[in-house]
């Protein structure tokens, strides 16, 4: 009844699960091997169709953006499946379920996971250590490690590519130019350090206009928008030898930080028109926010006429600017169908250096989205083709961009402890030395045990 | 003896004034959300948020985009035809069983339904991967099949069917034992027709458990074509950011066929509820 | 009512045998076992197969560590040991005790109440009946999420109804201590019309002429309803205790996702989104398989006890 005969014919699957220990003493593990252990079978299991996952496409939908969006991925796969012989089928899950939800989980678990997928940099290691995640290198053109830079510092483990991105998203701090005119403030009251800008924040409160929001909801985007306020200081969760170093002045700072401006009805406590950026800033709820790159093509699609700007995020005394840059990259699954093709379309989309691929990616990051790219040479084309011609992005890409740092990709306990300070302090008013202290504590412990790849 | 009646009357009036006040207040608490989704779901994406109940720039556009921008209408089908194979099914299947565990002597009777009961306790989160891993060694992933099976065994309907047949008369069953019918006639022409009014008020609520199923449905399904209404649903909210106006439509439109369902039955609900045992 | 064929003794045959020539060759007996074997098999082999089974692998599971990407290592009962010493699973628990033995009750009491009420038959019965029940016909996650905008600090409903009156508005899910009593007041307000219908069946079952009786006797609403409606809606009462307990320990997962993410600070960490964040979160399935097994064995023990009160779960048994 549960077909564990049915590959009894075929080469077993390329991909055995260990099933290690004594399993065999436990007459019900006995019994529950064959499903754990799985028995392939899946109709793809030759090879020669491999699925993509993805929050974008296909999609259908009358939204100019994600219209864009998805044009964009089907285009990619329709042109990679007429000149290939193993075929790609795109499979759509909408974002909200895509990161957090149960879907890629649950099919990593079951060994049942995507060819190729998006993958953000919080979930890196965890990805990594499970061994699903094929080295792209081999596949990768000449220099394009290196016109990538920095930016694939994070996906990089022992000099071996693992993830290619496909955008950048920093992050800045968004206003809502009709709410400082209602106020009496103008560009010149901009802040540029932690004080000033709790002060402007506190003369744009009202009882319904929240005057600076960080994000509230405890995940790993709320650590995200955290970490610059940390780095600024010149703290950091792991140090660059790979060792805990959150017990520091710079991460008593910024968790203060947090905490003032909630404690003071300066930042509220749950997020304004619940989180949808857009709409808040239409109806005049909020004076400053801090978000990413993304919402300029959202402001451009939704609300092209609402005025707003945004400026670097302020440094606290002796401070150095710094923001936390996200973005998606491609991944492909060690374990799945066709490891060595769902590699080499990741490298074919976005790691060769002929001109269809830089145009490509310059389609993403400047027509379909709004974002900085993440090679060089993508971005002096794009440049040179007037995709940052836009007051916005050029902003983004001259001067909120440099200076700052990749998403960090540490494990779930080390951004466990670190969120559970946050809240902590922002939201339950404990202390921040001692949230500090017990969450070192435990960065520390989960080091000392931690044998997966490095976490810088 | 007259004034004291009139007194007691008027005791009695003024009471159930206050009772009328109460089940009013009651009913605008439950109603007033509904009443903010359904103005709300005629809003733009710039004033859904706005805290108004009534809308300023009232507009259509929610609902047209989401019938022309998705195949929302098959995802209703999809839903609804799930929906009723479940229930069809996992109500015929229930009372097979609880009326044997009910009424047929045979050893280890309440063994069985001991065991049976404790599947109750089985919480979803926990068997969700091995639950996966079962449906994808039977083949069903991805599948009418993948979506409606698993979904039919239920130990809810069981023990609740199950204490409706306690209760039913012996005799009809024994006189129809005597008269020569199996036990598989006794089931389908005397206890199937009498459960009736149960099976009626457990349609209901199996309907709208599996009308509102979301976890398991984004689980299994990968094809486009097999979405369900709740998992359409939240296409609207992207990465960054949520069109609540199309949310709040959508499930406007998704609740209205269970709202039109309970309004025109629920006599017939809880006199069924009321008869069934199940209580 | 004579019994036609003589009882059979030996009483070994297995009850699932297939046996060709049924009519003649069997006792009455015995076609009765075989009847109620047939009667049960399909749900039976379809709870063992997609309940049974997935909770024997979990169980399994629970003594592995797993990696979430089809690694499992024999780790023996490390998983519950590090249960017991994770603060986190306590804090979770405890938190779930709270939500429990405030929820459990609240909703007994007001459904009860709604029950009551709707007995009455007031003008427009069936108009509250429907509005009472709403709630409980759209999604949790669609009632999160109406409930967010509503309790929105700038702009929701209720904190602009509160300044209205003159009073303060509250950050209803922005506070640990405040976040999780809101959670439970929408789950009152999602579920008090279930058990209304629930309640109402119970009552209207009471005979009329009992009240009558007691009405003659002089006895006022309050000892009519000690005396009457109290004993005889025990059944009914006992039903809403196990169902309701079972859903507010495994429940809610839906509201906590889009309403507060477990948060703030760990505010609305129930076992169960514990237990999610730990599976589908962290890959830590091991772990996760390891406290659900923990949290299934905490409600066999309780239904244990409510089935010994109520024998067997006959709760007519139990005037």
């Amino acid at each position: 009844m549960l077909q564990h005969g049915k590959d009894a014919g075929t080469a077993p699957p390329p991909t055995r699960r260990r099933f290690i220990g004594g399993a065999a003493g436990v007459a019900a593990a006995a019994a529950a091997t064959p499903l754990i252990s799985g028995c392939g079978g899946s109709a793809k299991a030759d090879g020669k169709r491999l699925t993509f996952w993805n929050f974008y496409a296909p999609q259908q939908t009358q939204d100019p953006a994600i219209k864009a969006q998805a044009k964009w991925l089907t285009d990619l796969v329709k042109q990679w499946n007429d000149s290939h012989d193993v075929k790609i089928d795109l499979v759509f899950i909408p974002g909200a379920d895509y990161n957090g939800g149960y879907k890629l989980p649950s099919a990593f678990a079951a060994d049942d996971g995507p060819d190729i997928w998006l993958l953000s940099p919080g979930d890196f290691l965890r990805y990594q250590n499970g061994g699903v995640l094929q080295d792209l290198t081999p596949h990768l053109d000449k220099g394009v490690v290196e016109d990538y830079g920095d930016s694939l510092n994070s996906r990089t483990v022992d000099g071996k590519v693992y993830a290619l991105p496909m955008e950048v998203e920093p992050l800045a701090m968004y206003f809502d130019v009709a709410t400082w005119e209602k106020r009496g403030l103008s560009e010149g009251d901009i802040p540029t350090t932690w004080d000033q800008m709790l002060d402007v924040g506190d003369k744009l409160r009202s009882k319904t206009t929240a005057g600076l929001v960080f994000e509230t909801n405890p995940g790993y985007y709320q650590n995200f928008t955290w970490y610059p306020w940390l780095w600024q200081g010149g703290g950091n969760v792991i140090d660059g030898d790979g060792n805990a170093a959150f017990d520091s002045k710079a991460a008593r700072q910024a968790l203060g930080l947090w905490q003032d401006a909630v404690a003071h009805g300066i930042a509220p406590r749950t997020m304004p028109a619940a989180g949808d950026f857009l709409s808040a800033f239409k109806t005049g709820l909020v004076g400053m926010w801090m978000n990413g790159i993304w919402n300029v093509s959202n402001f451009k699609a939704y609300a092209p006429k609402h005025k707003y700007g945004f400026f670097k995020l302020p440094i606290p005394p002796g401070g150095k600017y710094s923001t936390a840059l996200g973005g998606w990259a491609f991944a492909a699954n060690a374990k799945g169908n066709n490891p060595e093709q769902a590699a080499e379309f990741c490298a074919w989309a976005l790691g060769k250096n002929d001109e269809e691929c830089i145009d490509r990616m310059v389609e993403w990051c400047t027509v379909a989205k709004s974002d900085v790219a993440p090679r060089k040479s993508v971005l002096d084309r794009a440049t040179e083709k007037g995709g940052y011609d836009f007051w916005a992005l050029k902003k983004f890409k001259d001067d909120i961009a440099p200076g700052g740092r990749a998403e960090p990709r540490y494990p779930p306990v080390v951004y466990k402890a670190v969120s559970d300070a946050i809240q902590g302090t922002m939201l339950a008013g404990k202390g921040v030395n001692s949230e500090v202290e017990r969450a070192a504590q435990s960065i520390e412990a989960f080091m000392k045990s931690y044998k997966g790849a490095s976490l810088i | 003896m007259a004034s004291e009646n009139a007194t007691a009357l008027r005791k009695q009036r003024a009471g159930r004034g206050g009772l009328i006040a109460l089940a009013i207040l009651a009913s605008v608490i439950t109603i007033f959300p509904f009443l903010w989704m359904v103005t709300s779901s005629f809003k733009t994406r710039a004033t859904v948020n706005d805290g108004k109940l009534i809308p300023t720039d009232f507009t259509f556009s929610n609902f047209e985009y989401i019938f022309s921008g998705s195949d929302f209408g098959r995802y209703l089908l999809n839903s609804f035809f799930v929906s009723v194979v479940i229930t069809v099914v996992a109500l015929f299947f229930h009372s097979m069983c609880a009326y044997a565990l009910a009424r047929l002597r045979f050893p280890g009777r309440e063994k069985i339904f001991t065991m049976v009961f404790a599947t109750l306790l089985i919480t979803a989160p926990v068997v969700l991967i091995p639950l996966f891993m079962v449906v994808r060694e039977l083949g069903l992933l991805n599948s009418y099949g993948g979506l409606i099976i698993p979904a039919i065994f239920n130990a809810f309907g069981i023990f609740l069917l199950r204490q409706f047949y306690l209760g039913f008369p012996r005799e009809l069953e024994e006189a129809a034992i005597v008269d020569g019918c199996n036990h598989w006639r006794v089931y389908w022409s005397i206890v199937l027709p009498m459960s009736r009014p149960v099976l009626s008020a457990l349609a209901i609520f199996f309907f709208l458990a599996n009308w509102n199923a979301f976890v398991w449905p984004l689980v299994v399904t990968t094809d486009p074509d097999l979405q369900v209404i709740q998992t359409a649903l939240a296409q609207f909210a992207t990465q960054t950011t949520s069109n609540y106006n199309y949310i709040l439509a959508g499930t406007m439109i998704a609740a209205i066929p269970m709202i039109a369902i309970f309004f025109t039955f629920q006599r017939q609900i809880v006199d069924s509820v009321k008869t069934s045992g199940l209580k | 009512m004579t019994s036609v064929a003589a009882p059979d003794r030996t009483g070994k045959t297995e009850a699932a045998t297939p046996a060709k020539p049924v009519k003649q060759g069997m006792s009455r007996k015995h076609r009765e076992w075989l009847a109620a074997a047939l009667f049960i098999l399909p749900d039976g082999l379809g709870l063992l197969l997609f309940v049974g089974i997935p909770m024997v692998l979990s169980v399994v599971l629970s003594l592995f560590q797993v990696s979430g990407f089809g690694t499992y290592e024999w780790v023996g009962l490390a998983n519950y040991e590090r249960m017991f010493q994770d603060p986190m699973f306590w804090e979770s628990m405890r938190l779930t005790g709270i939500y429990v033995v405030v929820l459990v009750p609240v909703l007994f009491c007001v459904s009860l109440g709604l029950g009551l009420l709707m007995k009455q038959k007031l003008p427009g019965t069936s108009f509250y009946r429907t509005a009472l029940f709403l709630p409980y016909m759209i999604s949790l996650a669609v009632v999160g999420l109406l409930w967010k905008f509503m309790l929105d600090e700038q702009l929701g409903v209720v904190n602009k109804s509160l300044r209205g009156l003159g009073m303060e508005g509250e950050p209803w899910l922005g506070k640990p201590e405040l976040a999780l009593f809101t959670l439970i007041a929408i789950m009152v307000w999602v579920m008090m019309g279930y058990y209304m219908i629930i309640f109402l069946a119970g009552l209207q079952d009471i005979p009329k002429e009992y009240y009558d009786a007691a009405r003659i006797d002089g006895a006022g609403p309050w000892a009519q309803f000690r005396s009457i409606t109290w004993p005889l809606l025990r059944p009914t009462s006992f039903f809403v205790l196990i169902m309701s307990t079972v859903a507010a320990l495994t429940g809610g997962l839906d509201l906590i996702f889009t309403m507060t993410k477990g948060g703030p600070a760990n505010g609305t960490s129930l076992i169960i989104y514990y237990i999610y964040t730990q599976a589908f979160g962290f890959g830590e399935y091991g772990y996760a398989s390891a406290m659900g097994t923990f949290l299934v064995l905490i409600m066999v023990l309780l239904a244990g006890v409510i089935f010994k009160v109520t024998k067997s779960g006959r709760f007519d048994d139990g005037q």
